[in-house]
């Protein structure tokens, strides 16, 4: 038994554990862990964004691999800033609807978008297009609900003891994270990982102090079953919130996968650089949650232009 | 008559509400949200006075609605004014006996000319009170801080209560997302001085405990305006000798505005409420039009207008000589595109449109208590602690109805400082404890970033190195938009502040 095999165990034995004392089984059960162990990557470029969609969750094996008829799926797309799609500091709402479109296909009961912003809600939803996008989709678009946040504890925490999270995305059959890959400031890149802070509650900003460490332990709480990583336009500069058109560049790429540490350190390599550079992914790593080494993963390519 | 009277009523009401609820992100430029502030003729009276200057978006509605009193009296009273419906509701709830005791309060009809006077008398010395009396704006503030808030309250705590009891969780939530953003604001409202403003305002609908439309008959002074302009008015109602002397009229009169002997009215006093009309048993009543107009004694001495016109200047004085903390001053952010600070003070009516629509975004706006001194109480002011003016926004401008804010577009808001932001590097957590935050540079909306910062290693109580991101404010970009201040993640003070250094006011 290696490491980062024990520390999985462990925070598998003691997530169940505590969730058996709450009376409350997190989703990360409902997978067995082989879902969880494949090291396949798709890596889809200059299609249009839907297309792009599309063909990466066929190359993760199709959206029935994980959305079984009648879930519960919630999609977390970043909605944080009140900017337009093109200034690309929300994700790209064709990526969330193609992603909303697949799930109803596969049988979803629900679709839920949600995400907590950083701007005031209404004004991020409506600028970012995601809004309009995702409920012409089908999916249902709400504003967070304070009510909705429930304080979890960190079994794994060492900087941050517990938390509140948001129920729906704890709570659902399914839940896909649809970040935007984006320079950041603090965190030199924000993309799955980070993306978390959108289903967190409480006053954030403290997060930030001693970052990398707690983000990971956060991720702990949640283990999305697909992350989809939005680079069609990618911010180079100034993130996360941007505002010059100079800083983005238009890359047309969709990356996904299941191993959100993987689809990071992909991620990564659009900036040019690798995913052990950035402090949280590779903190993400040290505590279990996916592998930052790319040799180890399956990289399945696709070129809409080849 | 009444009925139709009634029907005019809550369809203005109804309109009232319907443009307060469009006062709101996202914005239609088209519907006039402020048409009943525009339409005040004491509010046009009153701003042109105070900043001597002739403000042609007020005159339009306000000249219109003042000359139809010409012709037909008080009707704005009786079948238009929001807050007088509101008042009839109060009064139909207190279940007065409707009888009329009220012969001995006549003599307080004259407070409302000696609050007209008063004001228009500080209006020429440029100390703008009308706000605190006149009805719109007292009704439009009393929506925006208090009665909104409230019925937001209570909506959100019935829909809270069943998700808690857990019936019908689903269908209660699929309410509640419809609702939210349009009928109730996506999140809870908070207002400094709501509860000053709510107990004001249940004053005014408590006073019908005395008498019905007690504010109206004593004390408004729109409602002294109107009176004034009735005197002139050339349509007159003539009891004819119908008239049995049942004195049903007598009693039913809301303004208290009919004689003992049944046969005289006071066309100052008369709202028009048709009341009289509808319960003569022997249609006494008749309408003509005359092109002598009636003029009507209006029992206010010159001596009286004096001692009015003296309080005015008093309560001049007082604002103007009262103590003004220039710490508070200092750092007191108007809304983008306001005029420079006399100027805003001599026309802002605080009707509280802007706090109204700013609530439904950036929530930064909020009555201010004293930081300006007594000249400028409730009047807007950021509060960065709380809310940040939204960079792409500008709706503020848009909805005042007296050009206090000026409209500007987007493009010129943004560039236009409201203040500037300062570290207070004894709080901030990377100056004080050489840990990395960096919040605020990620809230900061300028695309180049205002804030910016430095990477420097310093060696840490364990004698090892470490590098840390030192912000600090680059005063060339900052607007001062306080949203570094509002998500500052300390308990308490933020480690950054606004002060009104390099803020900008509008000149045009």
């Amino acid at each position: 038994m290696n490491r980062r095999d024990f520390l999985k165990k462990g925070f598998q034995i003691s997530a169940a554990s505590i969730a058996a004392l709450n009376g409350y089984v997190p989703n990360l059960f409902a997978r067995t862990e082989s879902f969880y162990e494949t090291r396949d990557l798709a890596y889809v470029t200059n299609g249009s964004p839907a297309e792009m969609v599309r063909k990466a969750v066929e190359l993760m094996g199709g959206i029935g691999t994980y959305v079984k008829k009648g879930d519960i799926v919630a999609i977390k797309p970043n909605i944080g800033w009140a900017r337009r799609p093109e200034q690309a500091a929300d994700t790209n709402p064709e990526v969330v609807a193609a992603i909303i479109e697949l799930c109803k296909s596969a049988g979803a009961r629900k679709v839920k978008v949600f995400d907590n912003t950083c701007n005031e809600a209404k004004r991020c939803y409506r600028l970012s297009g995601i809004e309009k996008a995702a409920k012409e989709a089908g999916a249902e678009v709400s504003f967070v609900y304070s009510q909705k946040f429930k304080t979890v504890k960190i079994p794994q925490g060492s900087a941050i003891k517990s938390w509140e999270f948001y129920s729906d995305a704890l709570d659902a059959d399914v839940f896909i994270n649809v970040p935007i890959a984006k320079h950041h400031s603090l965190t030199g890149l924000t993309m799955g990982i980070k993306n978390i802070m959108g289903i967190l509650g409480g006053n954030r900003g403290q997060i930030h102090n001693n970052f990398d460490q707690k983000i990971a332990e956060l991720n702990s709480i949640i283990r999305p079953q697909l992350t989809i990583l939005d680079c069609v336009n990618i911010m180079l500069r100034n993130g996360p919130q941007g505002g010059n058109l100079d800083d983005i560049k238009n890359i047309n790429t969709i990356i996904a996968g299941v191993d959100r540490v993987a689809v990071d350190s992909l991620g990564a390599t659009m900036f040019g650089k690798q995913g052990s550079d950035i402090g949280h992914i590779r903190e993400a790593h040290k505590i279990g949650l996916g592998e930052i080494d790319l040799s180890k993963a399956n990289i399945k390519k696709y070129n809409f232009k080849a | 008559m009444s009925r139709i009277r009634r029907i005019s009523q809550f369809a203005f009401l109804a309109l009232f509400i319907f443009l307060f609820f469009k006062t709101t992100f996202p914005f239609e430029s088209w519907i006039p949200v402020d048409l009943f502030l525009k339409a005040d003729p004491l509010v046009a009276f009153a701003t042109m006075i105070s900043s001597r200057e002739v403000i042609s978006t007020l005159l339009l509605f306000s000249a219109f609605v003042l000359l139809l009193s010409v012709l037909v009296g008080r009707y704005f009273c009786g079948w238009v004014c929001p807050l007088g419906t509101c008042i009839d509701i109060g009064d139909h709830l207190h279940r007065l006996p409707k009888k009329n005791p009220t012969k001995s309060l006549r003599k307080y009809r004259i407070v409302k000319y000696t609050i007209l006077v008063g004001v228009l008398f500080a209006a020429i010395f440029s100390v703008q009170l009308i706000w605190f009396f006149d009805p719109i704006s007292l009704i439009t503030r009393s929506f925006t801080v208090t009665i909104f808030p409230l019925f937001a309250f209570i909506v959100e705590g019935t829909l809270s209560f069943f998700i808690r009891i857990g019936l019908f969780e689903d269908s209660i939530f699929s309410i509640y997302d419809s609702l939210r953003g349009t009928i109730i604001p996506v999140e809870s409202l908070f207002f400094r001085q709501s509860v000053f403003i709510l107990v004001l305002f249940a004053i005014i609908l408590l006073l019908g405990r005395f008498t019905r439309r007690f504010w109206c008959r004593y004390l408004c002074p729109l409602g002294a305006l109107f009176a004034f302009f009735s005197k002139f008015r050339l349509s007159k109602r003539i009891v004819t000798d119908k008239c049995i002397s049942c004195g049903k009229c007598y009693r039913e009169c809301k303004m208290d505005a009919i004689s003992e002997d049944f046969q005289n009215f006071s066309h100052s006093e008369c709202i028009e409420c048709m009341n009289c009309v509808t319960v003569c048993p022997t249609d006494a009543f008749q309408y003509s039009l005359k092109l002598r107009p009636t003029v009507e004694k209006i029992d206010f001495s010159r001596r009286r207008f004096i001692h009015s016109g003296l309080a005015g200047l008093l309560a001049v004085g007082a604002t103007k000589t009262a103590f003004i903390d220039k710490e508070k001053s200092g750092t007191l952010i108007r809304p983008p595109g306001s005029l420079p600070e006399n100027e805003f003070l001599d026309r802002c009516v605080r009707c509280h449109e802007c706090i109204k629509i700013c609530s439904t975004t950036g929530k930064y706006l909020q009555p201010a208590i004293l930081e300006g001194g007594w000249e400028a109480l409730l009047t807007p002011i950021g509060n960065p602690r709380f809310g940040y003016c939204e960079y792409d926004c500008n709706l503020c401008g848009l909805v005042c109805p007296t050009g206090a804010i000026h409209e500007l577009t987007v493009e010129e808001k943004k560039k236009i400082p409201l203040g500037t932001a300062k570290f207070d590097k004894s709080r901030c957590i990377p100056w004080y404890k050489n840990e990395d935050c960096l919040v605020c540079e990620e809230h900061c909306p300028i695309a180049d970033k205002a804030i910016k910062f430095d990477i420097r290693s310093v060696q840490v109580h364990d004698g090892s190195l470490r590098e840390v991101k030192y912000p600090y404010v680059d005063e060339d970009l900052c607007v001062g938009c306080g949203i570094c201040v509002a998500k500052c993640p300390l308990d308490g003070k933020a480690g950054i502040f606004l002060t009104n250094y390099r803020q900008e006011r509008w000149i045009e």
